[in-house]
Order: structure tokens, then C-alpha cells, then sequence
């Protein structure tokens, strides 16, 4: 009898690099929003060779492959759904290379986000994308769904930071591509393709100078409508603070119990507005905003008095879905992007479809990008809630779909939304992006199921004879 | 139309061309021009088209100027949706009704196009603080050989829904697909604009650099300009000299040139030029469009990017090359991105012609990635247009071929000709 997958992986790789136990592999078997099969085996590589080897054997064996980070993904990406094997980049997480006269770093996708930032702080220097899970995500995840954050609206997203990878294809053949070379954007092919297109193995990050001023300031609204309509006119008016979040009255109230950070307890909403730069211009930026914020309702106004409270609110903010957990049954977080001058329409719409599916919902977004988290609450216990969190959720995707905007802003497709592509893209454009998919990975081993809707109509289908 | 010599690539010229009203036509046009095995390359203002190689087949010229309308633009929304035929101008006048604008960075904006400028993969020298226009590109459409049109992104600033093709057309040279829509995030304009301008001797040289590193501020874009003169001012009579550029408010600029002022008194340069405003929006703009400025039928134009730290290594390395084979140059070394422009000059055409394959040998050996940005056609037509192949060009040549199977598309101008 020919040795299993497992049995081979094991013989070429050793045990400490290969987990085959059940129990073992049921930690790979979920992320932050759905759990499927366990894999049949995991990879925990110490480089990018371990990678390869395992990749070649998955590969003759037929058996699919996930890469996974930190597991915090929030749209089933890095669950095995066909099970195969999972390499989890968990010891691979060192800086490899820190540049700083170029501004440039050379990591390996296993390192904490966070991590990355407090490392090379001493040097005046920061990596922009934070997103809210940063102190347990990973950078290689967060190429992998181009992860967003709260910092986005002036500094952009991970793919705009991204200069070059290194990656493993479906054959195990390692690449490494870079902005400065000739040629196709294969860095911004890979950033955002959740592992579809290959497995990330180095990341070399850009850097940003830390501003020399830091202002975090919270006005407080009487609901979420005014406090969007400041965002709006904020970006209208052509200012671009380097963050604008939104928490309703549920979402503070949550924070305020946990944290203690001094958000405004019983406003309707809450405006976090952070703006960056050099000194000489806080006083004035500040002014005008406070002045927008009165003029469309802002009850009150505040500027952090240190660093310290402005890490407190700061830490609250990126806390706050964990802040729910502690006080709901169950929660599920909906991630869409709708342009900025439709917010206040689109808020009105969630909290209409809140009510007439008789669920609670919190909301906590990043406003200045117009990408909403809306929270909906329920027990999972309950099928009738279950059925209701579902059919909401269609319906909030559907109204920002209407209103001119998208289906994820920053979490991914993944499975959860891969049959809810199709209602943003029409069958020819899910067919280009399938070309790329052919190129890369045209037997669907790496990290299939995701993101392309399974229908026969769209993405997985090949729609030319392949001219290879 | 397109003017007849504008449509010449190397020593081809279209027999047939084509100026769609919508991008209908331009994807019909591209179907019917692969099921005919006709080759086509697509026009912008055609400021960059001598970017890449002469294709190897080239039969219909493909103009994308009557696709020139604004389809979308809020300025609410600080996002803008355009075709592909709009010319840089004409999106920046748009934009600048509302105190809004997109940093292109581009040559001869009143002529280039937004298609051609995302097709070239335009990366200018304000991208350290911007980003490159890949950046601020949020959305596309092409139309492709078969006959389709494709979107991409969307008009939304943050968008993780399907894959980002953009950046997969955007640098692409209208080899796989042809953009008859970008959408972008637009930007507010910075309240002022200053450019200082040094003359900087070789002796002051490291020192002007350390100072500029140092400064609290920091400028939206930093040139070395060897020669160039008609491009950028001189003091005196230098051949050298920094293009130092602030933007921000009145406040930071006031400060960031007492900075510089100071910074460069202690390296020994006394005195600074100041431009303001528009002003200094004209140097900047004439100063980039001297990136791609051929002198007659005798200069060609290398193009270096990698790490900012040893761009004026590159473009020393360039020179001494250039020198020691009796020929001259100009220089634009951005100690920001990381660029390196070397125009290479002959006496004549024929001097540079004659020893061009030498050179370029040399050139590729100390500078693999160096790639011909402009220059004389005939000149151009002599050596390969690329510098170092990628180490990724088979999977390149997969793309290329799972997108244009017939080859229609440019066939032969791209990396690796593909």
C-alpha cells in the first residue's frame, strides 16, 4: 500500500514539522468565522525549503493546500474546507532584513503585525496598515485578505505598502517578485488573493516616518445619522484626517464597561478623529474639525491629553468586537464599503433592516472610508435569530451594493461572501479574474472554495481552452 | 485621427486606424482584430510610447481619444471614475474645481492620457508620500481580445472583493487588455507649493544629501538635476543643482525652508532659489517632462529604479560608462524613490549608433535593470528596451497567454518579448 499523504509529509519533513494527530490538527480546523474539517495534515515550517517540499507532496498527492496565519480571518479564508494540508506560519516569524535608510523591511509572513511596528519604532519608522486585530494577526495573513484598518484613510491599505514577496506556487516552486522589477504587478496580483494564487513565504514591507504630532480627538453625536453626515462632510470639505471611526451608543457603552477609556457614555455616537503631521498645523486642524463636527450636531468635543489616553482610546476602538463578545450570546460582524457621501443613507438602511429582522445592532466603522462594520446580535441556539443574522446580512450587502458600493472592504470574500460575489461582478469579470487563477493554480489545489462563487456560471470555470 | 508619424513604432506603421466612440467597440474591435490575426496597439497621446519594444506585428493602431468623458465624479466622495482617452489636464482641471487633485507626475499632461499614463505604470517622483498612481487607482474596466469588457475594484476607497486586477493592467503596456476606464481616489490639494532649488557643487554633495535626511519635514520629492538645463532653472551657471519640494501649509513650508536654508548654509551652499505655487508646479512639471526630452535623432534615455540610497550610485555608474566612451549626458536622480534618468548624447546620430550595442552592453552588466525610457526610434529599434528579465517571466508568459492567446495585442513589445 502506498504511505498516506500524512505518512510522507512526516518521512520528508520530520515530526516536529508535521502534525498528524487529530487532536493536533482540530486547532487548524476553524478561524474567527467558521470551523470546517480538520486537515489531513499541518506544516509548521521553519523556512521557506520546508514549504516546497511539503507544497511538492501535496501536489503529487492531490491534496489541497491553506496557508494560514494567526487565524483571525473573519470570512472562513483560511478554513480547510476540503481538508488537505494547512501550513501555519507560526514559527516563521522573524525580521529578516530592517533597512531604514530606505525605509523597507524584509519579513516573514509568521510576524505579529504589531510586533513589526514596536521593532523598529526606535528608529522613527512604522508599518501604516493596523488592522484591529494587529496585536495577534500576521503580516502574511494580512497580505493574504490585503487587510485593512482604522489608519487606512490617509496611509492606505497593505497592498499599497507591499513592495515585493517571496512565494511558493502550486507546484512548489519558489518565486520572488518586487515593484522594482520589469514586468506584470505579480506583488499586486498576490496581496489580497487569500492564498489562492500562492503561498507567501517573505514580505518586503514599506516603512513610513512616524509623524512628529499625533492628535486623537472624540466628539460625541446624538446618533449614528449626524455623526455620519460629519464624515461626510469632513471628506467633503477635503480633509483627510488619518483616521475617522464611528462606535454607536451599543458599541461604547460595551467599550466604556471594559475599558474605561472615557468615551462619552449615553451619546448616540461616537467620532473618533485622528489627525498626523507636523506640529504647526494641529491647533488649525483640530479647530476646523471640531467646527464641521458642531455644525453637523457634534454635542461635544475633546482632544486626548497624552499619548496615553490617546492609546487607551485607541486600544478601546480596536477592542471593541471583543467588547461585545463579553456581553452578547453571539455576534456576527458584516464588512462593506460604501462611497463616503452615502453613509448616512446606508446607516439609516441598517438600522431599518436591524429592526424589521427584531435583531440588535451595534455599529463600529471605519466612517472615513465608508466602510461599515455593522454588528448583528443574536444566539446562536436560536434557530429563528440564525435565519434572521443571515437574511440581514443579505440585506445589508444588498443596499451598499445599491448604493454604489461593495461587499468587503477589508475582511475578504473567502467562502462566507463567494456565492455573494456575482451580485458585484458580472460573469465576464469574475472570468478574468479566473484567467489569473488558471495561470497560478489551474488544478484549484491552493486553498480551494474560496472566493470564487461555486455556481457553473462564474469564476471557477474556465471559459477559453487553455493556450498553455 | 492620429497623426501618421505619431503611429510609427519603430519602423512599422498601422495599415489600419481605429478611434472607437465607447468601449464597446474597443473590446469589438479587439475581437474582430484577433479573429483576423491583426495585431493592434493602443494610443493614448502617445507621450510614452516609446516605452518597450517595436512590435514584432503592428496593424492597427487603436486611438483611445474619443473615450475622453468624466463618468463619475462627487467630489464629496474625494473619488473620480474617468475614460481611458482623458487626458491628464483635462482630469486635473476637473479635480481642481473642487480643491482636488491626483498626482500623476506624468510627461506632458496636456497630452498623455489616463490609459496610457496606468498602461506605461507611471511611477513619479511625489509616489513616497502619495503612492504611485497603481496606489490610487480603486477601480478598472478593459476590454479584452475576446471580445469582453471586465471591471475590476469599484468607486469605494477600500475594496477586498475579488482580485485586484487593476494592478495587473496598470504598467502592462496594452499587452493583455486594453483600460477604457480607471477610477481613482482623488486627493485634497495641499494648501502651498514651494520648491527651493541649490546649486550643489560635487564637493557638497554627500552633505546636501545628510542634511536633507535630517530635516523635520519631509519634502514631497527630492531631485539631483545634472544638466537639463532647459528643464530646470539654474542659480549661476551650475551644472547640478537640488529641486527640494514642499508642499503642506504656509506654516510647515515657512519652516521646512528655514530648515533647508540652514541645513544646506552648514554644507557650504550659500544660496537658494524659491518657487512658489505655480511656479514651482511648472518646474516640477517641466523637470519630469525632461524625463522623456530626446535632443534631434543623438540621445536615448535610460530609466533605473531600486533602493533611494543607491540611486546616485546607479546613475554615476551610468555616467562613467557614458564618459568614458566620449559620449555625454543629462541626470535626474530622485534621492526619494529611488529613480535614476541617464539621457545618453552622441555627437550624432551616427557616433551613438555605432557604439550603441557597447554601450548598452556595459550599461545592463553594472545596471541590470535599467530600461530605455526614450530616446530616437532608430536608436531604440538597436538594443532591447528591457533591462534584466524577472525571474518570474515564465509565469508572465502564462498570464500573456491566458489573456492574449492570438497575440494580438502589441506582440513582442513586452519583457521578455512577450
Amino acid at each position: 500500500m502506498a504511505p498516506t499523504f500524512g505518512t510522507r509529509l512526516t518521512e520528508a519533513l520530520g515530526p516536529d514539522l508535521v502534525r498528524t494527530a487529530p487532536e493536533d490538527l482540530a486547532a487548524y480546523a476553524y478561524d474567527a468565522y467558521s470551523e470546517d474539517r480538520r486537515p489531513s495534515a499541518a506544516l509548521i515550517p521553519r523556512d521557506v525549503r520546508d514549504v516546497a517540499v511539503a507544497v511538492r507532496i501535496a501536489h503529487e498527492c492531490g491534496e489541497p493546500i491553506v496557508p494560514r496565519g494567526a487565524g483571525t480571518g473573519l470570512c472562513g479564508g483560511a478554513v480547510p474546507s476540503r481538508g488537505g494540508l494547512v501550513v501555519s506560519f507560526a514559527r516563521m516569524n522573524r525580521i529578516l532584513e530592517l533597512d531604514t535608510r530606505n525605509r523597507r523591511a524584509r519579513v516573514q509572513p509568521g510576524l505579529i503585525n504589531l510586533d513589526l511596528s514596536k521593532a523598529v519604532a526606535t528608529h522613527g519608522v512604522f508599518y501604516a496598515p493596523d488592522p484591529s486585530s494587529q496585536k495577534i494577526s500576521t503580516i502574511g495573513g494580512n497580505v493574504g485578505t490585503n487587510a485593512g484598518g482604522a489608519h487606512c484613510l490617509s496611509y492606505g491599505t497593505t497592498t499599497n505598502h507591499i513592495l515585493g514577496l517571496q512565494y511558493v506556487d502550486a507546484r512548489g516552486e519558489v518565486h520572488r517578485t518586487s515593484l522594482d522589477d520589469a514586468g506584470y504587478d505579480l506583488t499586486g496580483m498576490l496581496v489580497g488573493s487569500e492564498g489562492t494564487l500562492g503561498i507567501v513565504t517573505e514580505v518586503d514591507v514599506r516603512l513610513m516616518t512616524l509623524p512628529e504630532a499625533v492628535r486623537v480627538c472624540v466628539a460625541a453625536f446624538g446618533d449614528v445619522e449626524s455623526a455620519s453626515e460629519a464624515v461626510s462632510a469632513i471628506i467633503g470639505a477635503g480633509i483627510v484626517p488619518t483616521a475617522l471611526e464611528i462606535m454607536d451608543k451599543l458599541i461604547v457603552d460595551a467599550v466604556e464597561a471594559h475599558y474605561h477609556a472615557g468615551y462619552p457614555r449615553g451619546a448616540g455616537a461616537v467620532l473618533l478623529v485622528e489627525i498626523a503631521g507636523p506640529l504647526d498645523d494641529m491647533d488649525e486642524s483640530e479647530l476646523l474639525l471640531a467646527r464641521i463636527a458642531r455644525q453637523h450636531g457634534a454635542l461635544s468635543w475633546r482632544a486626548a491629553r497624552d499619548a496615553a489616553e490617546r492609546d487607551l482610546l485607541w486600544a478601546s476602538r480596536k477592542g471593541a468586537a471583543g467588547a461585545i463578545g463579553r456581553i452578547a450570546p453571539n455576534y456576527y460582524i458584516q464588512d462593506a464599503c460604501v462611497p463616503r457621501t452615502k453613509l448616512p443613507e446606508v446607516m439609516t438602511a441598517i438600522e431599518r433592516i436591524a429592526r424589521d429582522h427584531a435583531l440588535p445592532v451595534g455599529n463600529v466603522f471605519h466612517a472615513g472610508d465608508g466602510n461599515l462594520h455593522p454588528l448583528l446580535i443574536f444566539d446562536r441556539r436560536v434557530k429563528r435569530q440564525v435565519e434572521a443574522v443571515v437574511s440581514a446580512g443579505h440585506d445589508i450587502l444588498a443596499t451598499c451594493i445599491a448604493l454604489g458600493g461593495t461587499i468587503s472592504g477589508e475582511h475578504g470574500i473567502g467562502s462566507e461572501k463567494r456565492e455573494t460575489l456575482s451580485l458585484v461582478f458580472g460573469a465576464d469579470d469574475l472570468a478574468a479574474m479566473a484567467r489569473m487563477r488558471d495561470v497560478f493554480d489551474p488544478q484549484r489545489e491552493l486553498n480551494p472554495d474560496k472566493i470564487f462563487p461555486s455556481g457553473a456560471v462564474c469564476g471557477e470555470v474556465t471559459t477559453h481552452p487553455s493556450a498553455a | 485621427m492620429i497623426a501618421a508619424n505619431d503611429a510609427v513604432l519603430g519602423e512599422r506603421a498601422p495599415s489600419i486606424r481605429e478611434e472607437p466612440h465607447d468601449a464597446a467597440s474597443v473590446a469589438a474591435i479587439l475581437h474582430s482584430a484577433a479573429q483576423a490575426d491583426r495585431a493592434v496597439v493602443a494610443f493614448g497621446g502617445g507621450t510614452l510610447q516609446s516605452l518597450g519594444n517595436a512590435p514584432r506585428a503592428y496593424d492597427i493602431a487603436l486611438s483611445l481619444r474619443r473615450l475622453d468623458a468624466v463618468l463619475s465624479y462627487d467630489h464629496r466622495d474625494l473619488t473620480i471614475g474617468v475614460e481611458a482617452g482623458a487626458t491628464l489636464a483635462a482630469v486635473a482641471r476637473t479635480l481642481g474645481e473642487f480643491g482636488q487633485f491626483i498626482p500623476f507626475d506624468a510627461p506632458h499632461p496636456a497630452r498623455a492620457t489616463i490609459g496610457g499614463t496606468l498602461a506605461a505604470g507611471w511611477a513619479g517622483p511625489r509616489r513616497t508620500v502619495y503612492g504611485r498612481l497603481r496606489d490610487l487607482a480603486i477601480g478598472s474596466t478593459v476590454a479584452l481580445t475576446d471580445g469582453t469588457l471586465a471591471s475590476a475594484g469599484g468607486m469605494v476607497v477600500k475594496n477586498v472583493t475579488g482580485y485586484d486586477m487593476s494592478k495587473l493592467y496598470i504598467g502592462s503596456l496594452g499587452t493583455l487588455g486594453i483600460i477604457t476606464r480607471a477610477n481613482f481616489k482623488a486627493l485634497p490639494r495641499p494648501p502651498a507649493t514651494r520648491i527651493a532649488i541649490a546649486p550643489l557643487g560635487d564637493d557638497a554633495r554627500e552633505r546636501a544629501l545628510a542634511a536633507i535626511a535630517h530635516l523635520s519635514i519631509e519634502p514631497s520629492a527630492v531631485l539631483i538635476v545634472h544638466g537639463f538645463f532647459g528643464a530646470t532653472p539654474r542659480l549661476h551657471d551650475e551644472d547640478v543643482r537640488m529641486l527640494v519640494l514642499f508642499e503642506g501649509s504656509a506654516a510647515v513650508i515657512e519652516r521646512a525652508t528655514r530648515e533647508l536654508r540652514s541645513a544646506l548654509g552648514a554644507a557650504g551652499i550659500a544660496e537658494t532659489l524659491l518657487l512658489e505655487g505655480p511656479a514651482a508646479e511648472r518646474t516640477l512639471q517641466s523637470t519630469i517632462d525632461a524625463y522623456v526630452e530626446s535632443l534631434a535623432d543623438r540621445t536615448l534615455t535610460y530609466r533605473s529604479t531600486g533602493l533611494a540610497s543607491n540611486a546616485w550610485a546607479r546613475a554615476d555608474a551610468l555616467a562613467d560608462i557614458v564618459h568614458a566612451r566620449k559620449h555625454t549626458c543629462d541626470r535626474i536622480v530622485d534621492i526619494r524613490t529611488g529613480d535614476a534618468i541617464v539621457r545618453v548624447a552622441g555627437r550624432s546620430h551616427a557616433a551613438l549608433l555605432e557604439d550603441l550595442a557597447g554601450l548598452d552592453a556595459e550599461v545592463r552588466r553594472i545596471v541590470p535593470n535599467a530600461c530605455v525610457l526614450a530616446g530616437d526610434a532608430r536608436l531604440r529599434a538597436a538594443i532591447d528596451a528591457w533591462g534584466a528579465v524577472p525571474s518570474t517571466l515564465e509565469t508572465m508568459r502564462a498570464i500573456k497567454l491566458r489573456f492574449d492567446p492570438t497575440g494580438t495585442l502589441a506582440p513582442g513589445r513586452y519583457v521578455g518579448g512577450l
